[in-house]
C-alpha cells in the first residue's frame, strides 16, 4: 500500500528556534493523530506537509506529490482547516466556502452548488446566509471544515479542530468527524494536544516533542506499549525486598521511600504476578495490597515526553 | 437540517488554474467594500463630482454659449484656464480631482481587504488552498486597482462617452481616440502605483488608524513638505516628494501635454521615482506575505 505521508530527515528552524529535527515519518492511509505540547512543532509539521513551508533539510512525499515542489498540485488533493479564526469580513457562510472552492480552482457555479452541500453536511444549512461575524466558535469551526471539504480533498489537515469549543461543542464536532471519515474513508491527519480526541478517532499516532517524533505508529502499538505497572504495599523489611524486586527486572516508577512501605512498580513483559508473592515470602516480607495500574494514553504520552526530555538532557 | 440529514456527495470536476482565483479574489474584495456603508458615503462623494462633469459638458455641448464665457464657465467649475470639457486637460482636470476620495476611500479599504487577512490571520486561509503568494498578491492588487477604477478611469470614460455621444459627426472620435487610449493609461499608472503602496502598508499596519495615518502622511505631507523645500531651494526636484504629484506628471506625460515646459523633464524623473517606489513595495510585500507567522 502506497503511504500517506513518508518523509525523511526533515529539519525546520525558525532563526535560532528548531521547530522541527530531523523527522522521519512513514504513515499509511487513514486516521492519523499528530499530538505534542504547545510548540512541539505539530503547527510547523502540518505546514511543512502543506508545502506552505519548506524544509531546510530532508524532503518526501504526501499522496505521492514532493512536499518541496508539488504544492499546488497536492493542494488540490488536501483540505486544511487551520486553527485561527481566518475570516473574510463582511462575507456570508455561503460565500466564504464558495470563495475556498474558488480558490482551489473550482469553476465558480460547482463551488457555489457544492458550498451549499458540504455546508448542509456539517450542519449549517440553516446558517448559511449569515455574517461570518454572527458565527459561535463552534460553528465556526464548522464552517472551517466545510471550507476544507468544499473540493472532496482525498485527505484533511485538521489544525485543532476542537479548539475553544465548549464540552458539548467538542462532542458534536468529534462526532461530525467520525461520520465524515466512516462516511468517506477519507484520510485525516488531525493535529491537537487534546489526546482524547485522538483517542477516539484516530488509528495511528504520532507524538512531537521539541520538533522531534518520540513516538509514531498505530494505536493499538502504542497501546501494547502501555507500561503494566502495579501498586505494591507490604509489611516486612523493606530494602531487601525492593532489591529483590530490582533482580527480577522490576523498574520503580516511585523511587522515594516514604517510609509505608508503598510502591508503583512497572514489571517486565511476561511477569507473572505470582512472583511478587513469592519473593516477598523469601524476604521475610508479607504483601498487604497489590492493585493494578492501568496507564491510559495521556499518561503514556507523558511519560515518553518526559523520557524524550531526558534523553535530550543528556 | 440535521446532520444525519444531510449525506456526503463526492465531487468529480476539473480543477482551473490557479490564476483564475484572482478574479475570485477580486469579486469578493469588491463586495466587501460595497456591503460597508460607510464606503458609500464616500462612493457617493465621487459620484457627485461626476455627475457635475457630466452636466458641464452637457451644458457645453448642447449650449450655445460665447468662447469667453464657456472658459469662464469651466474654470468656475474647477477646470484650469486652459482646460476644455471634452478635451486632454478636462480628463487630468477630472481624475486628478477625485484623487482626494480615493485616497479617503483606500486609507479605509485598506484594513478591510488587506489589513485584516494579517490580523484576523486568514492569509493561510488563501495560501493554503491552490493558490500561492504570486496569485494572492496580483489578486490584492487588481482588488485594489478595481476600487480605484470605479473612482477614476470608469467614470472618466463615461465622460469621454458622452462627450462623443452629445456631438453630431464622428470627427470627435477620429480626432482624439488618443484621450482614450491616455485616460487607460493614465488610470492604470494610478492604479498601479496606488494598489501597490495600499497593499504593501496595509500588510505591515494591519489596522485602519496607523493605515490612515501613514497614508495622509505620504500623500499630504511629502506634497507639503516638498513645496516647503521648493520655496526655500527653488529647486523644481524638491516637488518630486510628493508621489500624487508624480503621479500627475507622468499623466501629463500619458496625455502628452505639459502645463510648464519643465513639467517635461520633470514627469520623467518622477516616473522613474514611481517605477522605484513600486519595486521597493513589491519586495517587502513578498516578503510580508507567507502563510506561517514566525514566533520565537
Amino acid at each position: 500500500m502506497m503511504h500517506l505521508v513518508d518523509i525523511q530527515h526533515v529539519s525546520r528552524s525558525f532563526g535560532s528556534v528548531k521547530a522541527l529535527r530531523d523527522v522521519n515519518l512513514s504513515l499509511l492511509p487513514g486516521t492519523i493523530g499528530l499530538v505534542g505540547n504547545n510548540g512541539a512543532g505539530k503547527s510547523t509539521l502540518l505546514k511543512v506537509l502543506l508545502g506552505l513551508l519548506t524544509p531546510d533539510s530532508g524532503g518526501g512525499t504526501i499522496l505521492g506529490c514532493d512536499i518541496r515542489h508539488g504544492s499546488p498540485q497536492l493542494r488540490g488533493r488536501v483540505g486544511y482547516m487551520p486553527e485561527a479564526a481566518a475570516i473574510v469580513p463582511m462575507l456570508k457562510g455561503v460565500e466564504f466556502v464558495t470563495f475556498a472552492g474558488d480558490l482551489y480552482g473550482m469553476p465558480h457555479r460547482d463551488a457555489r452548488r457544492r458550498a451549499h452541500e458540504v455546508l448542509n453536511y456539517v450542519g449549517l444549512g440553516e446558517l448559511r446566509y449569515r455574517r461570518l461575524e454572527e458565527y459561535s466558535t463552534g460553528n465556526l469551526q464548522r464552517l472551517k471544515l466545510a471550507a476544507a471539504l468544499v473540493h472532496d480533498p482525498q485527505l484533511l489537515l485538521l489544525d485543532e479542530p476542537t479548539n475553544g469549543l465548549d464540552p458539548a461543542g467538542r462532542i458534536a464536532m468529534l462526532q461530525l468527524l467520525e461520520d465524515l471519515i466512516a462516511e468517506t474513508g477519507k484520510s485525516v491527519f488531525l493535529c491537537t494536544h487534546l489526546l482524547g480526541d485522538v483517542e477516539q478517532l484516530c488509528q495511528q499516532i504520532v507524538v512531537l516533542d521539541r520538533g522531534t517524533v518520540v513516538r509514531a505508529g498505530t494505536m493499538d502499538e502504542m497501546r501494547s506499549q502501555v507500561s503494566n505497572r502495579w501498586e505494591l504495599s507490604w509489611s516486612g523489611p523493606n530494602p531487601p525486598f525492593r532489591a529483590a524486586l530490582e533482580r527480577v527486572g522490576v523498574q520503580f516508577v516511585d523511587t522515594q521511600d516514604d517510609g509505608q512501605h508503598r510502591i508503583m512498580v512497572v514489571v517486565p513483559t511476561g511477569f507473572r504476578t505470582t512472583t511478587f508473592f513469592e519473593l516477598a515470602r523469601a524476604q521475610g516480607a508479607v504483601l498487604t495490597e497489590i492493585k493494578a495500574d492501568e496507564e491510559n494514553l495521556e499518561r503514556l504520552f507523558f511519560r515518553v515526553t518526559e523520557q524524550a526530555a531526558q534523553a535530550a538532557m543528556l | 437540517m440535521q446532520i444525519d440529514q444531510a449525506r456526503y456527495h463526492p465531487w468529480e470536476g476539473k480543477l482551473q488554474s490557479p490564476w483564475v482565483a484572482c478574479g475570485a479574489i477580486v469579486r469578493v474584495a469588491l463586495m466587501q467594500v460595497f456591503r460597508n456603508k460607510a464606503y458609500w458615503f464616500v462612493l457617493g462623494l465621487g459620484a457627485l463630482r461626476f455627475l457635475a462633469f457630466w452636466s458641464i459638458i452637457y451644458a457645453v455641448t448642447q449650449l450655445t454659449l460665447p468662447a469667453d464665457v464657456q472658459k469662464m464657465f469651466l474654470r468656475e467649475f474647477g477646470f484650469s484656464a486652459n482646460g476644455d470639457a471634452g478635451g486632454d486637460n478636462g480628463f487630468i482636470e477630472f481624475i486628478l480631482g477625485q484623487s482626494v476620495i480615493v485616497m479617503i476611500l483606500l486609507a479605509f479599504s485598506g484594513s478591510l481587504l488587506v489589513g485584516s487577512d494579517f490580523r484576523l490571520k486568514t492569509l493561510p486561509f488563501y495560501l493554503s488552498r491552490r493558490i500561492d503568494k504570486r496569485h494572492y498578491i496580483v489578486g490584492k492588487l487588481l482588488a485594489v486597482s478595481a476600487v480605484v477604477s470605479i473612482l477614476t478611469v470608469v467614470p472618466a470614460l463615461l465622460l469621454f462617452l458622452e462627450y462623443g455621444l452629445f456631438t453630431t459627426s464622428t470627427d470627435y472620435w477620429v480626432d482624439n481616440w488618443r484621450i482614450a487610449v491616455s485616460v487607460l493609461t493614465f488610470g492604470a499608472v494610478i492604479c498601479v502605483v496606488n494598489s501597490i503602496l495600499l497593499v504593501t502598508i496595509s500588510a505591515y499596519l494591519q489596522r485602519i488608524v496607523p493605515i490612515t495615518i501613514t497614508w495622509a502622511s505620504l500623500f499630504l505631507l511629502l506634497g507639503r513638505l516638498g513645496d516647503y523645500l521648493f520655496r526655500e531651494t527653488q529647486n523644481n526636484f524638491w516637488r518630486l516628494l510628493d508621489p500624487w504629484r508624480d503621479m500627475r506628471l507622468v499623466g501629463q506625460l500619458c496625455f502628452g501635454k505639459f502645463r510648464r515646459e519643465i513639467d517635461e523633464e520633470l514627469a520623467w524623473w518622477a516616473a522613474g521615482i514611481l517605477v522605484a517606489i513600486c519595486a521597493v513595495s513589491l519586495v517587502a510585500l513578498v516578503h510580508r506575505v507567507r502563510a506561517v507567522d514566525v514566533v520565537e
